[in-house]
């Protein structure tokens, strides 16, 4: 006789789904535990920010293409609007090395380089959804040129002496965290009410989840689309200002490979790349995650190749755990 | 838009005439590739303004490729630069070793190949002309412990030492030039060597950062080129230090790196001699077409003792780096300055 298995209590039910929802933050919680007992010097305060401050940029640029990810499509360009952004904001702002005759405002820059993300996005989505051409060739193609045109831009050469009141913004702390810290947090609360709480957002997954049903529905998916795409043009723009910001300037090569690191965090923060699920709370974890063993590295002076093999490692545990979750999930209901 | 047989003939006539018209001088002598490993770097930059600008002026055409940091892309372009059949080919190699398979081929097919920058020393060439990657590694740490020595009275305390991308040939020679001069004359200093990820300055930074919290008592740091030290001196002055509270030193000789001299973070920057380098490929270039032995001994290239001699890889001219600190941060002769060098081209004869 085989005994039935007793179904799972309502209370044990929501445990294990908070659990599954927010499972990048007790893996964070769990690395930042072990890093902080095993490490020396790693347990200080100092530390800790720095974790949260690197976080920055590849932060903004995977909130931006997690809303892409999340409406079924993905965006490429982003790394080189970023770099492209900060030579811009540079050589507007920057007292050596701009290839401007001119000096602008330091806030009349940030709009011209917003402007920028803001057309760069719009062009990626009128060629992916006027002229329905693929979203991963479209955005690669961008990615290459944006960061040619920054080469043409620059002539290859460092930007450099922004104005005190630029580099102000990335220098400053407030109430004991610095002002990159809080304009991360901010805007992940921002876009993550709007994801959540907005008629936009609510859209956002639906089209990621079924294009076809909202379209059916009498939603205008194209127009969701275009409002993802300059959302990610300009986000990653704004992530360039700051960037700027904080290296006092702009070289070249500044940002590259954050693109991977960028998707990593946006995997690992268990959105789907299927499209229809994800939530920025787990982006955010995932950023943080990322940035701890960036750090750890530093701090414990391993080789800095390892980075690369233990991202490569967590992106597919990640996949592995979207999986399980997935199954556990439909299992209780 | 449909055009008739007349409209064609008038674009193929003005066509033709167009290709007439080029200037006679870019295809007197020959036809000149330079192969550049990445354009996301001053010194590369400059250097591709450079050749361009020497060699024409000799009268030989010249074109660039860039590799874009891909060892595997560049060798695929040489390959396909010998179908070309280009008469010279100028190498400034990604990856050493990578590129000698292409290199061995290009000569067999009759392609003379010229090697900047980055010596390598497993193949032979008609000519190399380098300021030495291990040479440079050399100077900045002669320099590192004359600057400790200025500090302590004796060669002791911490360098922070940043290099490029761990994968990247270039980086592990300046590091093993720099460690072993530091192995002998500063034996006590304590070296922490942390790499900047593709050699992107924001990694650098981090680097940086990290390393303040965990290791308070740095006295010097030492980039593998200027443009990682962007991020740092911005650290430096939002962390309160002053200028010159913890020495900064670099390599590679970009307009950056001298600034920081001019403003007092940084005390050394270790310049590589791209215009002499140049100039030293640019010397030979018309005896090497016509297939001529280059005589060893010693010349003055743009006013540098240099040296030609006849090594496993074939004739080499050492052109020496410099150590460029305050005293001399405004000469000319530094590329950083971006002062390119009037003066014509010493042919030899």
């Amino acid at each position: 006789m085989i005994a039935a298995t007793p179904a799972p209590s309502a209370s044990r039910i929501r445990l294990v789904k908070l659990l599954l929802d927010h499972l990048v933050w007790f893996i964070l919680a769990v690395i930042l535990l072990i890093c902080s007992l095993s490490i020396e010097h790693f347990f200080q305060v100092g530390i800790f920010i720095n974790i949260a401050q690197h976080a920055t940029y590849v932060g903004l640029l995977s909130l931006g293409l997690a809303f892409c990810v999340i409406a079924g499509h993905m965006d490429l360009s982003i790394e080189s609007v970023m770099a492209f952004a900060a030579m811009l904001a540079a050589g507007l702002t920057a007292a050596r090395g701009s290839p401007f005759a001119f000096q602008v405002n330091t806030w009349v820059s940030l709009l011209l380089v917003l402007g920028f993300g803001a057309l760069a996005g719009l062009f990626n989505a009128i060629l992916i959804v006027k002229f329905r051409l693929n979203a991963f060739v479209v955005t690669l193609a961008a990615y290459i040129a944006i960061r040619g045109l920054g080469l043409i831009l620059t002539g290859g050469r460092s930007i450099y002496g922004l104005p005190p009141d630029f580099r102000a913004v990335a220098n400053t702390d407030l109430f004991g965290l610095p002002m990159l810290v809080w304009i991360t947090i901010v805007t992940y609360l921002a876009f993550g009410q709007i994801l959540k709480g907005s008629l936009f957002g609510r859209r956002v997954y639906l089209v990621g989840g079924n294009p076809v049903a909202p379209f059916r529905a009498g939603i205008n998916v194209e127009r969701v689309l275009f409002g993802v795409f300059i959302l990610s043009g300009v986000i990653a723009a704004f992530a360039g200002w700051l960037l700027a910001a904080r290296t006092n300037g702009a070289t070249p090569n500044l940002g590259v490979g954050m693109l991977f690191e960028a998707f990593a965090a946006v995997v690992i923060g268990g959105v789907s790349l299927r499209g229809g699920i994800g939530q920025l709370s787990g982006v955010f974890a995932g950023v943080l995650l990322l940035s701890t063993i960036d750090t750890a590295i530093n701090v414990m002076g391993l080789d800095a190749s390892y980075m690369q093999v233990i991202r490569g490692g967590l992106m597919l545990i990640a996949v592995l755990l979207d999986g399980v979750k997935t199954e556990i999930a439909k299992r209780l209901g | 838009m449909r055009l008739s047989r007349r409209d064609v003939g008038i674009l193929l006539s003005a066509a033709a005439a167009l290709a007439a018209a080029r200037p006679a001088s870019a295809q007197n002598k020959g036809k000149i590739v330079y192969m550049i490993p990445t354009l996301l770097d001053e010194f590369q930059t400059e250097s591709q303004k450079a050749v361009e600008s020497v060699f024409s002026s000799l009268g030989y055409e010249v074109t660039s490729v860039d590799a874009q940091n891909d060892a595997a892309r560049q060798l695929s372009q040489l390959e396909d630069l010998i179908n070309t059949r280009p008469d010279a080919v100028i190498i400034n190699a990604v990856a050493f070793d990578t590129i000698v398979p292409g290199i061995e081929k290009a000569r067999e097919a009759g392609i003379k190949v010229l090697n900047f920058d980055r010596l390598i020393t497993s193949t032979e060439f008609e000519l190399t002309s380098v300021a030495g990657t291990v040479e440079i590694g050399e100077i900045a740490g002669n320099e590192a412990t004359r600057l400790l020595t200025e500090r302590h009275g004796s060669p002791k305390g911490k360098v922070l030492q940043i290099l490029g991308d761990p994968g990247d040939a270039y980086t592990l020679d300046i590091q093993k030039g720099f460690e072993a001069v530091m192995a002998e004359k500063a034996p006590e200093v304590e070296i922490i060597s942390k790499a900047a990820l593709l050699w992107e300055p924001t990694n650098a930074g981090r680097a940086f950062e990290d390393q303040l919290l965990v290791t308070q008592d740095i006295d010097l740091v030492f980039c593998h080129a200027a443009h990682l030290t962007v991020p740092i001196v911005s650290i430096m002055e939002s962390k309160g230090m002053k200028p010159g509270e913890m020495m900064l030193m670099a390599s590679n000789g970009a307009p950056v790196g001298l600034d920081n001299i001019r403003a007092g973070w940084q005390q050394v920057e270790v310049e590589q001699p791209t215009y002499a380098q140049v100039y030293g490929l640019a010397m030979f270039i018309d005896k090497i077409m016509a297939g001529e032995e280059l005589q060893t001994g010693s010349y003055k290239v743009l006013g540098l003792d240099s040296t030609l001699t006849v090594e496993d890889w074939g004739p080499n001219l050492k052109i020496p780096g410099a150590a460029i600190t305050k005293e001399n941060v405004d000469d000319p002769r530094f590329w950083g300055n971006l002062q390119f060098p009037s003066v014509p081209v010493d042919v030899v004869k």
